[in-house]
């Protein structure tokens, strides 16, 4: 069984090497949003602005920087694939398959993230450390938990993008709800502008929701923004999150097996 | 030459109206690119309000006249996606052969490939860009006087040819390459963090190479710091930028013409 999901991955890996006018574009998309945010963040900070606040300029590069890569690693394809092979008529195929249908997709992501630390992610975090001088982290401790911070991320990323991809089975005529769902999760992930820095309610309202323990979660824990204990708390948020979207994704995927509408012949 | 012009006129309606029809065909296919595109510019313009108000005006450029920027460029954005959305496609074009229909006309390729689809999508574009443009005039206290108006449309139509011609000479590197897909949404993220931000933002080098090589900087920067008066990195021209960006525009998008027609004769159509 686990041979098949290593399997699955393993395409998914060597697909992406093969594509590799893709793969520089990919880099430079990255690389420009990277040093846009950055170069605003240095604006904004400019000359004394910024002066009262509890993070230097140097923070906020680094926040920029380590946002844009975990922004080229976390590979959430799944929202996607349903809507696309829903549309095609493809998942037949898919569902007559001897694995459970989301694992296989979860293979397939994972595949793409392990393809995308060497050929995204590396290349990405080296060229920035050239240009603003190496991210560090802000001691030992937060890289540690900075770690299995992420993991918890990509998990609250999946499921939200699996969920989503979801409504595809009840209403493919919407279109890809997906790119609505993505929109969202730029602004209140706190990718690029964290979340401290909005007004007080929107601060409040984000608190319970997912978004923000994606990206501003283990961001803040890598700059040090947060103390251990608070890091700890705020994972086990992520955590009690991953176990309520996975329950919502469990009950979601029982009906949508019985709604399944197979297009084409 | 009249009688031509015509004919060409009643293609191209022609055209628009049978694209315009093919994609209301499936209406609600747009609920999520009508909640998705507006969203996503809006809070794109909140977010730099978020940072201005906590920290300071970005290089000189406060809320007001970001929003001011954005607008403008956002709208010269929807125009081209209206407009010239097939200068997207070329590579898939060159791969599966598409252009073979168009050389069996008796009308010219280029027309054809731009006039062929009116993108009626890109509307969706504009409103978020119309709103926040007229948001920005109204907080920089635009005023709306016949020269203002006159000078606005020679941008934004300047602003557009720049788009396209970028597009147009970006697609046309896939005759020789046969694939480029991926760069024009490199293209489309570039352009929208130098029409849409504040160019100043970047080091000098940057700058010079959007102002001098890839003249970015004409669709909508130096235009936008001249009519609100704001230091626009240091580029002194004489005369108007509503007259340059034009200019610029024409130069550009001549200059991209001559690059598809020379990539038309390296056309082999497709295989099989």
């Amino acid at each position: 069984m686990l041979q098949a999901y290593l399997y699955i991955a393993k395409m998914k890996l060597l697909t992406n090497l093969t594509y590799r006018f893709e793969w520089l574009t990919s880099i430079f998309t990255n690389l420009i949003l990277m040093l846009a945010s950055v170069f605003i963040w240095q604006a904004a900070y400019r000359g004394g602005g910024g002066a009262g606040e509890a993070l230097s300029v140097d923070d906020m590069v680094t926040y920029s920087i380590l946002s844009s890569t975990l922004g080229a690693l976390f590979v959430c394809n799944v929202q996607d694939t349903i809507y696309v092979k829903m549309r095609e008529g493809q998942i037949a195929t898919d569902l007559y398959r001897p694995l459970p249908l989301l694992g296989g997709y979860l293979a397939d992501d994972i595949g793409g993230m392990l393809s995308s630390i060497l050929n995204n992610a590396i290349p990405l975090f080296l060229f920035a450390a050239l240009f603003f001088g190496f991210p560090g982290p802000a001691d030992p401790l937060s890289l540690a938990l900075f770690i299995p911070s992420c993991l918890l991320s990509y998990g609250i990323l999946w499921l939200l993008s699996a969920l989503v991809g979801m409504v595809a089975f009840w209403v493919m005529e919407l279109g890809n709800m997906g790119m609505v769902k993505d929109v969202i999760l730029r602004v209140l992930s706190g990718a690029f502008v964290p979340i401290w820095f909005f007004p007080g309610p929107v601060q409040t309202v984000s608190a319970f929701l997912p978004f923000q323990y994606t990206y501003q979660t283990p961001l803040g824990i890598y700059i040090g923004r947060v103390g251990t204990y608070e890091a700890l708390g705020d994972m086990a948020v992520q955590a009690v999150w991953i176990a309520l979207l996975a329950l919502l994704l469990a009950a979601v995927w029982r009906r949508a097996k019985t709604k399944t509408l197979i297009q084409g012949g | 030459m009249i009688a031509t012009l015509r004919h060409y006129l009643s293609v191209a309606s022609c055209f628009a109206r049978l694209a315009v029809q093919r994609q209301l065909e499936y209406p609600l296919f747009l609920v999520s690119w009508l909640l998705m595109i507006p969203t996503s510019y809006f809070t794109g313009i909140w977010m730099l309000r978020v940072i201005v108000e906590r920290f300071q005006p970005l290089g000189g450029w406060d809320f007001p006249e970001l929003t001011f920027l954005y607008g403008l460029g956002l709208i010269s954005h929807g125009i081209l996606v209206v407009f010239f959305i097939n200068t997207w496609s070329i590579d898939r074009k060159v791969i599966n052969g598409e252009f073979d229909r168009l050389l069996l006309r008796p009308m010219n390729v280029f027309f054809q490939l731009v006039a062929s689809y009116v993108n009626f999508i890109g509307l969706i574009d504009c409103i978020p860009g119309i709103v926040i443009f007229a948001y920005g005039c109204y907080l920089t206290g635009f005023e709306w006087t016949a020269a203002a108006i006159a000078k606005l449309i020679l941008v934004l139509l300047g602003g557009v040819l720049i788009r396209a011609a970028l597009f147009i000479a970006l697609g046309s590197i896939a005759f020789w390459t046969k694939r480029n897909g991926a760069v024009v949404g490199f293209a489309v993220i570039t352009l929208e963090r130098t029409t849409m931000y504040p160019l100043s933002l970047y080091p000098y080098a940057l700058q010079s190479l959007l102002t001098f090589l890839i003249p970015i900087g004409f669709i909508s920067f130096y235009p936008a710091a001249e009519f609100l008066g704001l230091d626009d990195g240091g580029l002194e021209l004489p005369l108007s930028f509503a007259l340059w960006t034009p200019a610029v525009g024409i130069v550009s998008f001549f200059l991209a013409h001559g690059l598809f027609r020379l990539g038309m004769r390296k056309y082999e159509s497709a295989g099989s």
